[in-house]
């Protein structure tokens, strides 16, 4: 690879990288704490399994959930995360429906600003293509994806916008074994 | 013909008739029949022939001879003679073997080994034309003499040393040049070789860097680390060596491949290790220099740890023999430029260099003492500096992190309060800011907004090295940190991340262990204090303080303290006519259970006290509670029961025998006092109350040793009527559960673990008596009191084994479907791991047993669905739909307790046995199929795709998986379900190459056997991921991914 552009960009800890909070998600009868989740009740042992209420609630994907998604995919030039560079960021994701003139479509529109760590980063295409091919891999039909770069953090953001948002240009880049490496190796940390 | 004449014929197709004639000529020497000049002029003849195989033969002869001799036979002067014949002749064969037999002689002198030492430098100029045998064979004999005769060569000077070189130059064979090094390393150690330096480096440094590969099957087993490792102590093996060494190696470290620089890394750190600390002070900021890029750049972590690595090894090879921190020091003049980078650095601290500042500053501070203080002093007022200034939490936190790091340095030097021995004479250089640090990290933990969780964290951690580092704080001050740890536990209320509770309890168990009298003085009285008299269950914060108080008490002083208290309160709530919520006085239990279980109960002095107060007391009241002389119900409730049993458990097993003894007199009436308690087995119109008490007993009798067995009432001399009393409970229908289970445990405890071998017989007749071949409708209660003894049997591998496991397999075809569902949920039971008949509790449990039963039933289980596919499929009559899932669950109950590799053996029997059980579609399965795909899980983890394969089921394998990850009307698939058998279906993906073929390194690429399903499944995935679940499609995403990534043509190429 050529040159480090920035070989020295700051980096967000990944402890205080947003998270989901597991405790809103868990009913409070749940909540047992430490040693008293340790020891066995005397329970019946030849009990089934029984289905309980939470099998029938409904999650359904959120922002935090596409944060997860794209966090640990690894910056092309340092071994560390876009999340970590924060140059993606849980604010810089949104969820809208796709049509919203009509009330019951599934379709979702996921829109992503990607914010590169300097103006003039040249791999900024890269990165955008790499969060682009993770959410296409990662979310279900109903969703279209869309990548762009957050205004004003890049030199040539409208071109770079151009390259991502235009669907030829995308496929015609991911035809290239050259280009499918190198995003193929960011996207080995996403797990 | 003369023995010659015959050796010389024989020598090369029998060495066995060689070595005789040899010996024979050898005997004749010594009785005088011959005489060595003539055997010598006997040669003659031959030594001056063209031929060289005939002089070889010729020389080989007088070797054989020689070697036959006894050590003493040949006289001082006789060995001169041979000496010299043989050095002329050195280069025919065998008279290095010769030479090399009269070396080892006593009478073999030094100018004799410098005569050979000559030969061989001067004949042997053309050595690398030779070959390996021969070359290796000169080599030892030089190898011989040096380890004999090292200072006659020594004494050659110059001579040996060029000698040595010229000889071994060009040599390329591994088995030789491992001899070569070693040869050489000691020439570059012991002799002068101030004339010669650069060409004796020359000679090894050429080598460098090895990349010799092993062939595949090598019977030599030299690896490449081998020689690298001795190639290594030659370079390292001299300072003098210095000049040459270290530009060449840093001059390597400009190469793209890391093996070379990480080979060149670790010679430069022995180098270091190796030459004095002047000339490591010579190249000391040189080599700073070039490390600097490969830490500060890392491209591999393992090239900058060695670099990490070299630079602390020069800190300490500096640090030697300097008591004081001066400015002159050649250490400090080392650290000076590395200090000054490291503090330009740390001026942001959040950029990605930092951290590998931080990481510099802590191999060369945790280098010695001295170290440590230069760079302290360097390094801790700038960084209070950019802290004073800092503009966000988050540069705060790097610096304190940095500080932290600084810290774990000081513990390597100094030590904790509990490390022994290894005074310093030089004072903490940390002291001059202990005030600061004080103040910034309890300002940081205590003084920032609570939400900024991670900040605190990181000042507790860095609050807590500094607790414990040796001779640091005063008492108060870390007083004081407790105190801060009680606050946060007791009156902060978690929001979002409960990390800072979890690290305030870690850092108070660590500060019991140093510390204990602190945490007894301030954190018991706040913890106790908040601790209720009664619960009425409205409030339920005695479960985080009891929490808390539990992983801080591990402490043998502690734990006593805690004992004394939670007693106390547990007794006073026994006396309460109204105790609130029985969750309240269990806990205390629980509490107490889970810090015992952390300890070795055995080697507590306070045993005692704890056998006298809970065992004898407790179950004293256990009983009068049981005839309802209790003042409350606490004693009657059997979660309350149960953990008390534990307790008693752990106990039982760690007293004393005679005090065992007293505890299985007592078994049944619980050490009461009053005349005709009831007996528990025995009675016939028990209370539940007082049948309850089966519990406790169960539990005592677990913990007693096999020896108390006789004196367990009733049980001799005949134990028939014990266990048929306790089989008469156990099948009651209407026990309670908790109840059940004691009796069950009882009598698998009694046929187990107590039951001598001639009475095994008894509990035999026993199971034939419940299971008869007419009956086939049983209740469940019964059929667990089956599983329970057979359990018993088959875990000792009681003769009837067998019998018992086909009797079980039997009712699962019963008509009746309830017999054969609870039979078949049965089937875990028999394996299953039990709290209470474990091997901890000295239960017998023999090895092959899982074996036994598995190779037992499998085949039996097969065979029988079979049956039924083929009745189905017939259309006959089918016998009842029930059998089949019946089948399928006891197998799955089987599988779930028996480790891989056995079910790998039969796998081609099993598969199709698992796919089966995933075709079930209805909930009643859920549980089966929970459990195949656990299993399959598994398989496929420990051996790959590759295993699936060969039974030929991938594609079977896959659509099932596939149909099971889906929701669908039809089927219930509840969401764990799904997500179990995507992650099948991810393990499928990233384990094609198995483990085992990857050793056998290269085999012809071949296509997945996953391949032909990879449309399918990625177009099925992609609909998985609109799973409501948010578990079920990450499993899906991942999945997904590892297909798209990992399944492909052919296997990548992995160099």
């Amino acid at each position: 690879m050529a040159e480090v552009q920035n070989s020295n960009p700051t980096i967000l800890s990944a402890a205080d990288l947003p998270t989901r909070s597991r405790s809103t998600e868990k009913k409070q009868g749940d909540h047992k704490l430490g040693i008293f989740a340790a020891v066995p009740q005397p329970a019946d042992f030849f009990s089934s399994d029984s289905e309980g209420d939470e099998d029938l609630l409904e999650e359904p994907i959120d922002e935090q959930e596409i944060f997860d998604l794209i966090k640990n995919i690894s910056d092309p030039e340092h071994p560390l995360s876009l999340g970590e560079l924060a140059v993606v960021s849980l604010p810089d994701i949104f969820i809208k429906p796709t049509l919203p003139a009509v009330p019951n479509s599934p379709l979702q529109t996921v829109t992503v600003l990607i914010t590169p760590t300097i103006t003039h980063c040249s791999l900024a295409t890269v990165i955008g293509l790499g969060v682009r091919v993770r959410l296409e891999q990662s979310l279900p039909p109903r969703f279209r994806v869309d990548v762009r770069i957050k205004e004003g953090t890049h030199s040539t953001g409208d071109e770079v916008n151009k390259q991502l948002g235009d669907k030829e240009r995308v496929a015609a880049a991911l035809e290239n074994g050259a280009l499918m490496q190198v995003i193929a190796k960011m996207m080995e940390t996403c797990q | 013909m003369s023995a010659l004449q015959t050796f010389m014929l024989v020598v090369e197709h029998d060495k066995d008739e060689a070595k005789s004639i040899a010996n024979g000529v050898a005997k004749d020497l010594e009785s005088k029949k011959t005489t060595l000049i003539g055997i010598v002029q006997q040669l003659g003849e031959y030594i001056n022939d063209e031929d060289p195989i005939l002089r070889g033969k010729a020389v080989s002869f007088l070797t054989a001879v020689i070697k036959a001799l006894p050590p003493k036979f040949l006289s001082r002067q006789q060995i001169q003679v041979l000496t010299s014949f043989f050095c002329d002749r050195i280069e025919d064969g065998g008279a290095v073997a010769g030479l090399d037999t009269l070396q080892r002689l006593d009478r073999f002198t030094n100018e004799l080994a410098a005569e050979v030492a000559q030969a061989i430098f001067s004949h042997f100029q053309d050595l690398q034309s030779r070959s390996q045998t021969q070359r290796f064979q000169v080599y030892q004999l030089l190898n011989e003499l040096m380890s004999s005769h090292r200072d006659a060569l020594r004494e050659m000077g110059d001579t040996s040393l060029v000698g040595i070189v010229d000889l071994m130059t060009g040599e390329k064979d591994p088995r030789n040049l491992m001899m070569v090094f070693s040869i050489m390393k000691v020439v570059m150690m012991e002799w002068d070789i101030s004339n010669h330096v650069e060409l004796l480096f020359d000679s090894v440094y050429n080598y460098f860097p090895i990349t010799f590969r092993p062939p595949p099957n090598d019977p030599y087993g030299i690896t490449a680390q081998d020689l690298k490792g001795r190639l290594q102590d030659c370079i390292a093996s001299t300072r003098h060596f210095a000049p040459h060494s270290i530009p060449a190696l840093l001059e390597k470290l400009d190469s793209t491949s890391p093996n070379v620089k990480k080979d060149a890394l670790n010679a430069l750190i022995a180098c270091i290790k190796s030459y004095d600390p002047d000339t490591v002070s010579r190249y000391s900021i040189t080599i700073w220099e070039v490390l600097k890029f490969e830490i500060l750049n890392a491209q591999e972590e393992f090239l900058s740890d060695s670099s990490l690595q070299a630079l602390h090894a020069i800190a300490q090879r500096l640090s030697e023999g300097s008591t004081s921190a001066s400015q002159d020091l050649p250490l400090a003049q080392y650290l000076r430029p590395i200090t000054k980078e490291c503090n330009e650095q740390l001026q942001e601290p959040q950029q990605k260099q930092a951290k590998p500042a931080q990481q510099i500053l802590k191999s060369l501070s945790s280098a010695s003492a001295i170290a440590f203080t230069v760079v302290i002093k360097a390094v801790v007022a700038p960084i209070f500096t950019v802290y004073q200034e800092a503009d966000g939490i988050a540069k705060q936190r790097a610096l304190l992190e940095t500080f932290s790091v600084l810290f774990e340095s000081a513990t390597q030097v100094f030590g904790q309060w509990t490390t022994r021995g290894g005074e310093f004479s030089i004072e903490n250089p940390l002291h001059e800011f202990k005030d600061q640090f004080s103040d910034v990290f309890g300002q940081a933990l205590m003084g920032s907004a609570k939400e900024e969780i991670s900040f605190r964290v990181t000042a507790l951690k860095g609050f807590l090295r500094l607790s414990v580092l040796r001779d640091f704080f005063q008492d108060n001050e870390i007083g004081l940190f407790v105190q801060y740890l009680d606050e946060i536990l007791l009156k902060e209320t978690v929001t979002g991340r409960d990390d800072l509770k979890r690290e305030a309890i870690a850092a108070l168990t660590e500060i019991s262990k140093h510390k204990p009298r602190l945490i007894m003085d301030i954190t018991f009285p706040a913890f106790v204090a908040t601790l209720p008299d009664e619960s009425d269950g409205s409030d339920q914060t005695y479960l985080a303080t009891l929490d808390i108080l539990a992983q801080i008490s591990v402490e043998r002083d502690i734990f006593e303290t805690l004992f004394r208290r939670l007693y106390s309160k547990f007794t006073i709530l026994l006396q309460k006519e109204q105790p609130g919520v029985i969750a309240y006085p269990r806990a205390i239990l629980v509490t107490l259970l889970y810090v015992m279980q952390q300890r070795k109960m055995d080697a507590d002095p306070s045993i005692d006290l704890y056998f006298e107060k809970i065992v004898v007391g407790l179950c004293s009241s256990v009983s009068a509670s049981a005839s309802g002389a209790g003042k409350n119900r606490i004693l009657n409730d059997p979660t309350v029961l149960d953990t008390l049993g534990r307790i008693c458990n752990l106990l039982v097993r760690a007293i004393s025998a005679e005090k065992q003894s007293q505890v299985a007199q007592n078994i049944y009436k619980l050490f009461s006092s009053t005349e005709g308690f009831h007996v528990a087995p025995f009675a016939s119109n028990a209370t539940s109350d007082q049948a309850r008490t089966m519990v406790i007993s169960t539990y005592l009798l677990a913990g007693l040793s096999k020896d108390c067995g006789t004196k367990i009432p009733y049980a001799s001399p005949d134990i028939s009527e014990l266990l048929t009393a306790v089989i008469r409970q156990s099948v009651l229908e209407d026990l309670e559960p908790t109840t059940q289970l004691a009796f069950l445990r009882h009598l698998a405890l009694l046929v187990n673990k107590f039951l001598s071998k001639e009475d095994l017989g008894k509990a035999e007749a026993l199971f034939s008596t419940i299971v008869s071949v007419e009956n086939d409708t049983y209740n469940p209660a019964t059929i667990r009191t089956i599983f329970w003894l057979s359990k018993a049997l088959i875990l000792r591998l009681a003769p009837s084994t067998t019998h018992v496991l086909t009797s079980l397999l039997r009712l699962l075809s019963s008509p009746d479907v309830q017999t054969s569902v609870s039979t078949a949920r049965g089937f875990s039971i028999l394996l299953g791991e039990d709290d209470v008949l474990s091997a901890a509790n000295g239960a017998s449990i023999r090895l092959l047993s899982k074996q036994r039963v598995f190779t037992t039933v499998v085949p039996i289980i097969a065979a029988r669905i079979r049956e039924v596919n083929v009745a189905g499929s017939e259309g006959l009559p089918t016998t009842a739909d029930h059998i089949k899932p019946a089948h399928l669950a006891a197998l799955a109950g089987i599988l779930s307790t028996i480790p891989t590799d056995l079910v790998l053996t039969e796998l081609p029997t099993l598969l199709p046995l698992l796919l089966q059980s995933l075709d079930l579609q209805n909930s009643e399965s859920v549980a089966v199929r929970s459990a195949t795909l656990d299993t399959l899980a598994v398989i496929i983890r420990d051996n790959g795709v590759a295993a699936i394969d060969k039974c030929g089921h991938v594609h079977s394998l896959v659509t099932r998986l596939l149909r099971t990850a889906e929701i669908k009307a039809d089927a219930v698939n509840p969401p764990r379900l799904r997500a179990d058998a995507l992650k099948c279906l991810y393990l499928l993906a990233v384990k094609q190459v198995s483990p085992e073929t990857t050793s056998h390194a290269r085999l012809p690429p071949s296509i997945s056997p996953l391949l032909p399903e990879k449309v399918q499944v990625l177009r099925s995935l992609r609909f998985v991921l609109d799973d409501p679940k948010r578990d079920v499609r990450k499993a899906a995403v991942d999945a997904r991914s590892a297909w798209l990534r990992g399944v492909d043509d052919a296997p990548e190429e992995d160099d």
